[in-house]
């Protein structure tokens, strides 16, 4: 098979795993090396877009899609017909580099499907990335996809190589992960990612302690033990979901990422609304995937970890009910935020010259940047409502929910009984992005 | 009134300095590149002319790290923006700049945004096309790669992005060309040359293997044309080879999906004798897992 046709069966296949993230890392780049390649600590690039609007940052692909296991969900499970190749080592390993010399990419994600055994196939891909740093000292990005069922040493190993590693947790629950996916094993995902996680704190220890070493340092001996620094898998570990496979509600999902995030410092939980297959197993729906559910889910997600949000305050009033009669949804025709707001107006209004900013960021329509420029302009004068739009924030959202130096009118809709159809028009407007 | 030519943001500030320690109002000066200059010398002579009224200039260093992004901006009018906001600082409010809702720094600020998400889609957008080159001054010509990219900034950044390219691609000869200025990088070395007015025509075969990744990471299921257009807008599409490939893809979406969605499920033989030993294999596996629980 040509290089080609297996690039468009091997990148088919692996566009269903969301993440594409690059950012994070540590600081290397290629001026005292021989290959290419740099990564930083700050944000990611994204070399282009998709018109599903996602971006490609990585060269993401499977090394095969043949597979043993047969994941419901999956389209490259044991028993589809999707057509199947595999790439050799080699293969990846040049694709990568011509592709990163070009400027596409940052790096490369590399994923499988599970032949012979899972330590085989770990291996072929430890490989890869082994091949990329050890032979063609490539100081690109490189995120692996690792298996769960993997040997421990095998796992180590991935963190040598890899600037990222991920283990899906798949599905919500126990259950439909045993209905869906009867190979794996809730119990051994979790025990790898614990591996992953004391592997990170370890080696993020060592990179503490080799700083201070370095600082302190005034005899140039000292410096040398700057090398014995252990670097694992340094932009952190993520994870993700499949969501509206299964029946699990939101409520569910959002106390497991919550769990994930605290119990294996998860730098990102992913959710990848379940998106029809080609021949896909009876048991599944048919359906365009749920976008706007799943943009709901990161919108709820962001509030966990950026706004101080408690997962209960999100999901346990969330009554909302779905179509098929099931509660603890997130409402799809507003944010988590505002809705939290409408279930508290008793919280409003809040008053943007005295509030602290965990009090601002309870506002709808007010984020991590607004609130830092509120704080910061307030210093200097008492705000007044129109100095609120030039702080770059939209004042029809925020307009309610706020008390300023002057007058404001805009805060008796807190009053109103239809104030979440007021609201609502204003999102349909805006949900037609999607 | 004053009319001062300035380029760069050293002479910006050369002349700021004489300008300010004259006591010299931002109304009473008029800021703009050196291309229209008629009178510099009569100007200069004018200026200098004045008397020294504040010999001692205290302005923030913050402010000298917000100038170098907005000297990138491509409008002259940064420069008076500049001089005013630099005049406030010293004899209005040494904390201006913390004023984000002032007007003219709420613009300095604008322009600063612009300029930072110029730099970051450059290293995000530049696209280097592989030619070889016969290096033929010795008895056995060799031949290497050299990585050509065209790339049209919005603003002055080139230079500003250069270091990134170094970093990364320090072991590749490339060049940058722009209509603004072409850096080159021999693995030792950067020299620069002037601008040019069109992309040069090269061909580099792997671009059908990027195209080939693009059409196929593409879920047809999650159509979002104006997520992805927020992020690349169309000025940038004529500079990716990849970008011929949207419309097509748009618009072949919708019946690719429907066609998924309607399609009868799985009317071959093999495919349910397959489909029925896996699930034979799975239920085993549960009865394991059960028992072992």
């Amino acid at each position: 098979m040509k290089l080609q046709q297996k690039l468009a069966i091997l990148a088919d296949a692996a566009k269903y795993d969301a993440s594409c993230a690059s950012s994070g890392s540590n600081n290397k780049n290629s001026k005292n090396g021989k290959g290419v390649g740099s990564t930083s600590s700050g944000m990611g690039i994204c070399h282009s877009y998709t018109p599903d609007g996602r971006c490609i940052s990585l060269l993401k692909i499977l090394l095969t899609n043949f597979c043993i296991y047969e994941c419901s969900y999956c389209i490259n499970r044991a028993s589809s017909p999707v057509e199947r190749a595999r790439f050799t080592v080699d293969e990846v390993v040049n694709l990568t580099i011509d592709f990163y010399k070009r400027n596409y990419i940052e790096g490369l994600f590399l994923s499988s499907g599970i032949i012979q055994s899972s330590d085989y196939t770990m291996e072929q891909m430890v490989s890869v990335a082994r091949e990329l740093r050890k032979t063609h000292d490539f100081r690109g990005y490189i995120h692996l996809k690792t298996i769960p069922d993997a040997s421990p040493e095998l796992l180590r190993m991935a963190g040598l190589y890899a600037d990222r590693l991920s283990i899906n947790v798949e599905l919500p629950s126990k259950q439909s992960l045993a209905l869906y996916a009867p190979e794996k094993n809730p119990a051994t995902i979790k025990k790898s990612m614990s591996v992953l996680r004391d592997h990170i704190d370890e080696s993020k220890e060592s990179r503490k302690k080799s700083k201070i070493i370095a600082t302190s340092a005034t005899q140039p001996m000292t410096r040398h033990k700057k090398t014995s620094k252990f670097i694992y898998s340094p932009a952190g570990q993520s994870t993700q979901m499949i969501v509206g496979a299964d029946q699990s509600s939101d409520a569910k999902i959002l106390t497991l990422s919550n769990n994930l995030y605290n119990k294996y410092q998860m730098r990102r939980v992913y959710y990848s609304a379940f998106s029809p297959i080609p021949h896909s197993a009876q048991q599944l729906p048919a359906q365009s995937p749920p976008l706007i559910r799943e943009h709901r889910l990161y919108q709820a997600d962001w509030l966990l970890r950026f706004y101080g949000f408690g997962v209960n305050e999100i999901t346990a009033s969330s009554t909302v009910i779905n179509n098929e009669g099931q509660g603890g949804m997130l409402d799809l025709d507003i944010d988590p935020k505002l809705a939290w707001a409408l279930r508290h107006l008793e919280f409003f209004p809040v008053n943007v010259n005295t509030a602290t900013r965990e009090m601002l960021l309870r506002v709808p329509g007010i984020g991590a940047i607004g609130a830092n420029k509120i704080i910061k302009s307030r210093r200097f004068k008492r705000l007044r409502v129109s100095d609120i739009a030039k702080c770059g924030l939209s004042i029809k959202k925020i307009e309610p929910f706020i008390e300023a130096s002057d007058a404001n009118p805009a805060c008796r809709l807190l009053e109103d009984e239809n104030l979440k159809q007021y609201f609502i028009k204003k999102e349909s407007a805006q949900m037609a992005l999607f | 009134m004053i009319a001062i030519q300035v380029n760069t943001l050293p002479e910006w500030r050369r002349q700021a300095r004489e300008l300010l320690m004259r006591g010299v109002t931002p109304n009473d000066v008029t800021w703009e590149s050196q291309q229209h200059s008629l009178f510099v010398d009569d100007e200069k002579s004018s200026i200098v002319a004045k008397p020294i009224v504040h010999p001692q200039l205290r302005i923030p260093q913050a402010f000298f790290s917000l100038a170098e992004s907005v000297a990138c901006f491509r409008d002259d009018r940064k420069w008076s923006l500049l001089y005013s906001v630099a005049w406030r600082l010293l004899f209005e409010d040494k904390a201006l700049l913390s004023m984000v809702i002032d007007k003219q720094v709420s613009q300095l600020l604008a322009m600063q945004k612009a300029v930072s998400r110029d730099k970051h889609k450059m290293a995000a957008f530049v696209r280097f096309k592989s030619v070889n080159i016969v290096d033929a001054e010795n008895d056995m010509p060799t031949t290497y790669e050299h990585y050509v990219a065209w790339f049209e900034p919005e603003h002055f950044i080139v230079r500003e992005k250069l270091p990134f390219f170094r970093k990364r691609f320090s072991n590749m000869c490339w060049s940058i060309l722009t209509p603004d200025l072409c850096a080159h990088w021999n693995r030792e070395e950067l020299t620069f040359t002037t601008g040019i007015a069109k992309p040069p025509n090269i061909d580099d075969d792997l671009e059908r293997l990027w195209l080939t990744y693009y059409k196929n990471i593409f879920n047809p299921a999650r159509l979002k044309v104006k997520a992805m257009q927020s992020e690349m807008p169309k000025k940038y599409w004529k500079n990716l080879p990849e970008a011929v490939l949207i419309k097509s893809l748009v618009s072949e979406s919708s019946k690719q999906s429907d066609a998924m969605l309607k399609a009868p499920s799985v009317p071959d033989k093999n495919y349910i004798m397959k489909s029925q030993f896996v699930k034979q294999q799975q239920e085993k596996l549960r009865g394991k897992r059960k028992e072992m629980n």
